[in-house]
C-alpha cells in the first residue's frame, strides 16, 4: 500500500462521518437563538452597535467563528482516519530482532547537527517500531565487543522506544559474530527435550525472524555461521569518506641508549583522503610535556618519538590537536592514555654460588626491564637477616640455585637442583639423581616454556621433580619429570630438576648441560621472570575496551576500589590473593586502582584500533553503473547486500492531525465560553 | 434622633457624620421664611449691612442714634437677613433606575435622604420629588429637625414610576411646580433616550443652583455579559442583539465614558454641578467626602 492515503473506515462509517458536517450546520443555526437579558437602557448598547456596523463582515466572520471551528476540527478528524503518511517500505514479517551497533566508529558525527552515527541508527529503529503492528513483535540487540540484549521480543513500543533511549554509545571494538549468536539464540529455538515424555519436540514454532543489522560495517566477514530462520538486512549508516585522525599507537619504552630515561612513542593515522597536519600534545598528569607537529599522508600514518627525560611515574596522555579546517569526525580516538611506571619493579633474589651462564642470563638488558635482581651467597641462607627478609614480601621470586633455605620464603620461588624444604615436595621426589635423561615433552602452552625448543637440550644428570597435588610437570623426560610447578598458599615453587653448572665428583665446577649454549636458555630466563616478576608490564597499556584486565597487586587488601577516568568508583573483591582482574574497561583513559587513599596501579585502555578509527564505509564499485555502493556483509556464506543507506520509512500524519484536532476543540471550547477574549 | 435611626436609608453612623455638614449654594437667594441663611433681603440680624437715609415709616428701632448725635441726621443702619434656604432633591424613579444591587434608586433615595436631613438640621427648606409627579402633585415641604421623620417616610414610599416620564418633561413639571429658587439636586441615570440636555435647560433657565448626580450602576460601567444575547430596555421594550466579544465591550466601554464625558462637559458649560455615583460608593463616603470636594455640603 503505497499512496499517500491509507483508508481506515469502510463506506458506511464514511457515510456516517460524512453527515456529521451537515448536522453541524443545522444545529449551529438552531442554536442562534439569543437569550433575553433585561438591561436599564439599550441606549448605550444601540450606539455600539452602530458602530460596530462598520465593519460588518469582519463581525459576521466572528459570530460563525465556532462554526468554523467546529468544522476545521470535523475535518482534521476526518483526515486523520484517512491516515496519510509519506511512503516507505512497510514492514513485513512477523519478529523482528534489531541488531544496533554501538562500538566506538559508531560515534562519528556525520553530520553537521551532531549527531552520532548511533543516534542515526536509534532514529531508524525508532521510526520501524512505529510501525509495528500489534501482532508483530520485536527485540533490541545492542553490540560492540560484548553483544547486549537491551529488550526482548515485546510487541509493546513503548519498552522498545525506552530500550533505545537507554541505548549509549561505547569505546568498544565491533564484534558482529557474538551477537549473531546471540540472535540465533532467540531465533532459532533448539529441538528441546520434554523431560518427562522423552520426546523430541519444538519449544517454539520454527519462525522466519527479521533481522535488521543497523551498522557501519567496520567488522570483518563473519564465518561459520549459520542464519538459520534469520533473515538478515544490512542497513549501513555512515558515509563513503572518513573524514578523521587517529592516534593509532602509544607506547613508552625505556631509552636504548641511555636506560634511565624512558620515551613515548606516538603513531598517528589519517583516514582522511588529504594529507593533514597536526598537532600531537603530550601531557603528563595533566601538564603540558611536549608537542610536536606531524604531516601525514592520506591513508597514511607518521609517528613521533618525545623523550622524557627524567620523568618517571605518572599517567601519560597524547592528545590530538586537530586543525581548524579539518572537521574530525570521531572524537574519540584523538587521544591515547598511557601510565609510565618504573618498570623493573619486579625484585628478584638470585642465591647462587656463582654460575655465570645463569648471572649473564638474569643481566640481559631486557631481563633489567623486567626486574631487578640481585644476586647473594647461599651463606646468607644461614643468617637471621635474611630468615627475617625472606618472611616479608620484598621479593616477587627467589632463585635457588643448588641450595635451599630452612624455611620457604614468602616469594615465588625457583629451585635448581635442589628440592623445596617442603614435605609435600621431599616425600613424592626420590631423593636419587638420574642420569643422562632425554627430554620428551614439554608443556608449550605454560608461559614459563613459551616459545621454547627444548628438544636438543642434553643434561648429565637430574633430580626428579615431582610436583605435590595441584603442580603440574613443565618438561618430561624419559626418566621422569624435570621441571614442575606447584603453588603454594599464593606462591608458586617452581623446580628444575637438573643443576646448570653442577660440581662434578672431584669437586670441580662444570656444566652439567649444555643448555646455556641454546637459543631457548636466555628465552627461558626472561619467561621466569616475565612469569614471576614482570607479569603485567603489557597490561598496563595494552588494554582494549570492554575486555578483561588482569592486575597483579601486592599487599593483602581483599577489596580494592577502582576508579574509572570519569570519577566512577567500583570496589572489585580480589577473587585470587594477589590477583586483580576487572571487567568494567567500557571506558577510555586511565583507571587507578585505589586501597585506601593510595593509589596502588594504575592502567591505561585504549582504542587503538585501525578498524574502528577509518569511519568511512567500506565501498565497492558496482559493476553495472559504475555508483560507489557500500559493500555487502558476509555472514557465512550469505552476502547481505547493503540497503540503500537513505532508505526512507513511512511517517504517519495521522497522530499530528488528531492532536491538531483536539486542539482546534479546545480553542473552540475556551472560545465558547470566553467569547469576551476574541 | 430616635426615629431616623429606626430607618434603613439613614444610619446611625451616617447621621452622626451629617449632623456636622450644612448645604451650601454659592447664589444668594431670597428665603421665605426666618433661617439661617443670608438673603438678598436686608433685615435683622447681628451682621451690619449698610446704612440708608430714613424715610417716614421706617422703624424707629432702626434708626442710629449715635450718627443722628453726630451728623444731625436721621440714618437707619440696615443688617443682612438671614433666611431659610429652599433645597429641593428630584429623584428620576423610572424603571431603569430600578437595577443593580444595590439598586439605583435605592441608592438615590439614599442619597435624597441624607442629603434632606443635612438640609432639615439646617432649618432649610427641604422638598424630595420624583420626576414622574405631575404639574400638580406637589411634594411637601419640610422643615426643621422634627420633619426628618416625615422626610423619611415621605423617601421611602418612593416606588419605580410604572408610566414612562421622559427626564425633559420631570424636569419640566418640577420647574412649573416650584417657582421657589434654591438647590437643585437631580438623581438620575440620565438614559434617557431624547436626551439629558433638553432637560437640563429647564434649570438653567429656572436659575437654580443645580447639581446633577449621576448614578450607575456596576453593571452599567462594567457589564459582565456573555454570548449572543437580546437586550430588551426595561421601559420600552426596545431591543438589541449583541454577540458579546472583546471588541463590542471595549466599545461599549467608549461609548459610556464619551456619554459621561459629554454630560459633564454639558453641565460644566451650564454651570450646573455634575457628579457620577456609582452605586457600590456608600452614601457616606460619597455626601462626606465627594460631595464635600465639590461643594454640595460643607
Amino acid at each position: 500500500m503505497d499512496t499517500l492515503f491509507r483508508n481506515s473506515l469502510g463506506p458506511t462509517s464514511w457515510i456516517v462521518l460524512g453527515m456529521i458536517p451537515p448536522a453541524i450546520f443545522a444545529l449551529y443555526f438552531l442554536k442562534l437563538k439569543r437569550q433575553p437579558l433585561e438591561v436599564p437602557s439599550t441606549y448605550l448598547w444601540h450606539k455600539v452597535i452602530e458602530d460596530l456596523h462598520v465593519n460588518s463582515l469582519w463581525q459576521r466572520l466572528r459570530k460563525s467563528l465556532l462554526l468554523l471551528l467546529q468544522l476545521l476540527m470535523v475535518a482534521l478528524a476526518m483526515l486523520a482516519l484517512l491516515r496519510p503518511g509519506w511512503q516507505g517500505p512497510s514492514l513485513r514479517g512477523q519478529r523482528f530482532i534489531f541488531l544496533i551497533d554501538k562500538s566506538a566508529s559508531m560515534s562519528t558525527t556525520d553530520t553537521a547537527d551532531g549527531a552520532t552515527r548511533l543516534d542515526q541508527a536509534k532514529q531508524r529503529v525508532d521510526a520501524l517500531v512505529d510501525q509495528l503492528e500489534s501482532d508483530m513483535s520485536a527485540m533490541i540487540i545492542t553490540f560492540a565487543k560484548q553483544p547486549d540484549v537491551v529488550q526482548e521480543f515485546t510487541n509493546n513500543k513503548r519498552l522498545l522506544r525506552e530500550a533505545l533511549a537507554r541505548i549509549e554509545p561505547s569505546a568498544g571494538q565491533t564484534d558482529l559474530r557474538g551477537a549473531l549468536e546471540l540472535a540465533d539464540g532467540f531465533a532459532n529455538p533448539d529441538r528441546v527435550m520434554n523431560e518427562e515424555g522423552d520426546q523430541d519436540f519444538e519449544v517454539t514454532t520454527q519462525q522466519d525472524v527479521e533481522l535488521y543489522i543497523f551498522s557501519d560495517g567496520r567488522f570483518p566477514s563473519v564465518e561459520n555461521f549459520s542464519l538459520g530462520n534469520l533473515r538478515p538486512l544490512f542497513l549501513p549508516i555512515g558515509l563513503f569518506e572518513g573524514q578523521n585522525l587517529a592516534i593509532t599507537a602509544f607506547n613508552t619504552r625505556r631509552n636504548e641508549e641511555r636506560p634511565e630515561s624512558q620515551q613515548t612513542f606516538v603513531q598517528v593515522s589519517n583516514f582522511a583522503a588529504q594529507q593533514q597536519t597536526a598537532v600531537v600534545e603530550l601531557q603528563l598528569d595533566g601538564r603540558l610535556l611536549d608537542a610536536t607537529e606531524l604531516t601525514i599522508p592520506p591513508g597514511g600514518t607518521a609517528s613521533a618519538t618525545f623523550h622524557l627525560g627524567g620523568e618517571n611515574e605518572g599517567a601519560l596522555r597524547a592528545q590530538l590537536d586537530i586543525p581548524a579546517d579539518f572537521s574530525d569526525r570521531l572524537a574519540l580516538d584523538n587521544q591515547a592514555f598511557a601510565v609510565l611506571t618504573e618498570r623493573s619493579d619486579g625484585r628478584v633474589l638470585l642465591v647462587t654460588p656463582g654460575n655465570r651462564a645463569l648471572e649473564s642470563a638474569l643481566s640481559t638488558e631486557r631481563a633489567n626491564r623486567l626486574a631487578k635482581v640481585e644476586k647473594v651467597s647461599p651463606d646468607l641462607l644461614e643468617k637471621a637477616e635474611f630468615e627475617a627478609q625472606s618472611q616479608t614480601e620484598i621479593y616477587d621470586l627467589i632463585i635457588f640455585d643448588q641450595c635451599a633455605p630452612k624455611t620457604m620464603p614468602q616469594a615465588h620461588t625457583l629451585f635448581i637442583g635442589r628440592l623445596p624444604p617442603l614435605e609435600d615436595w621431599q616425600k613424592i621426589a626420590a631423593a636419587e639423581p638420574v642420569f643422562a635423561p632425554q627430554i620428551i615433552d614439554w608443556q608449550r602452552s605454560h608461559p614459563l616454556l613459551g616459545l621454547l625448543e627444548l628438544g636438543n637440550v642434553q643434561i648429565a644428570d637430574s633430580l626428579l621433580s615431582r610436583p605435590p597435588l595441584g603442580g603440574r610437570i613443565l618438561i618430561d623426560s624419559t626418566e621422569g619429570p624435570l621441571l614442575s610447578i606447584a603453588p603454594r598458599d599464593r606462591y608458586e615453587d617452581a623446580v628444575l630438576g637438573f643443576e646448570i653448572l653442577g660440581t662434578a665428583a672431584d669437586g670441580t665446577r662444570t656444566f652439567n648441560t649444555d643448555w646455556p649454549r641454546k637459543h631457548s636458555f636466555p628465552s627461558f630466563w626472561l619467561n621466569v621472570l616475565e612469569y614471576f616478576a614482570g607479569g603485567e608490564g603489557a597490561s598496563l597499556t595494552h588494554n582494549r575496551p570492554d575486555r578483561l584486565v588482569e592486575l597483579r597487586v601486592t599487599g593483602s587488601a581483599q577489596e580494592l576500589e577502582i576508579v574509572l577516568p570519569d570519577g566512577q568508583q567500583r570496589r572489585v573483591a580480589l577473587d585470587q590473593p594477589g590477583r586483580l582482574t576487572f571487567h568494567d574497561t567500557g571506558q577510555l583513559g586511565i583507571y587507578q586502582v585505589r586501597e585506601g587513599s593510595q593509589v596502588k596501579k594504575q592502567f591505561a585502555v585504549n582504542l587503538f584500533d585501525r578498524e574502528e578509527s577509518d569511519i568511512g564505509l567500506r565501498s565497492r564499485q558496482d559493476s553495472e553503473d559504475g555508483l560507489k555502493v557500500v559493500d555487502s556483509l558476509s555472514i557465512g556464506y550469505v552476502d547481505v547486500a547493503a540497503q540503500s543507506p537513505t532508505m526512507r520509512v513511512r511517517r504517519e500524519l495521522w497522530k499530528p492531525l488528531l492532536i491538531g484536532a483536539l486542539a482546534v476543540l479546545m480553542v473552540e471550547w475556551y472560545i465558547y465560553n470566553r467569547r469576551v477574549y476574541i | 434622633m430616635p426615629t431616623a435611626s429606626e430607618s434603613k436609608l439613614l444610619t446611625p453612623e451616617l447621621l452622626n457624620q451629617l449632623e456636622r455638614l450644612e448645604l451650601v449654594t454659592r447664589k444668594v437667594f431670597r428665603g421665605r421664611m426666618k433661617g439661617e441663611r443670608r438673603s438678598k433681603r436686608k433685615g435683622q440680624s447681628v451682621e451690619f449691612a449698610d446704612f440708608r437715609n430714613y424715610v417716614a415709616g421706617d422703624d424707629l428701632r432702626l434708626l442710629d442714634w449715635n450718627l443722628y448725635a453726630r451728623l444731625d441726621k436721621l440714618i437707619v443702619k440696615l443688617f443682612l437677613e438671614e433666611e431659610d434656604l429652599h433645597f429641593y432633591t428630584l429623584i428620576d424613579a423610572s424603571l431603569s433606575m430600578d437595577f443593580g444591587s444595590p439598586t439605583k434608586l435605592e441608592y438615590a433615595k439614599q442619597l435624597a435622604a441624607a442629603l434632606g436631613f443635612v438640609g432639615l438640621i439646617r432649618t432649610d427648606r427641604v422638598r424630595i420629588e420624583t420626576l414622574g409627579q405631575g404639574v400638580s402633585e406637589r411634594g411637601p415641604i419640610l422643615r426643621g429637625r422634627h420633619s426628618v421623620w416625615r422626610m423619611l417616610e415621605h423617601v421611602e414610599a418612593i416606588q419605580p414610576d410604572e408610566k414612562p416620564v421622559t427626564l425633559s418633561e420631570g424636569v419640566k413639571n418640577f420647574c412649573l411646580r416650584n417657582a421657589g429658587r434654591g438647590v437643585v439636586v437631580l438623581i438620575s441615570d440620565l438614559m434617557d433616550k431624547a436626551g439629558y440636555e433638553h432637560a437640563l435647560r429647564y434649570f438653567v433657565s429656572h436659575q437654580v443652583d443645580c447639581f446633577v448626580i449621576h448614578v450607575l450602576s456596576q453593571e452599567e460601567l462594567e457589564p459582565d455579559v456573555k454570548g449572543d444575547l437580546k437586550l430588551v430596555d426595561c421601559e420600552d421594550q426596545d431591543e438589541a442583539e449583541i454577540t458579546v466579544s472583546a471588541p463590542l465591550l471595549s466599545r461599549y466601554r467608549q461609548t459610556l465614558n464619551s456619554f459621561v464625558a459629554g454630560a459633564q462637559d454639558f453641565c460644566g458649560r451650564r454651570g450646573i454641578h455634575y457628579f457620577l455615583a456609582n452605586n457600590q460608593l456608600p452614601v457616606q463616603e460619597l455626601v462626606a467626602q465627594h460631595l464635600r470636594r465639590r461643594g454640595l455640603v460643607r
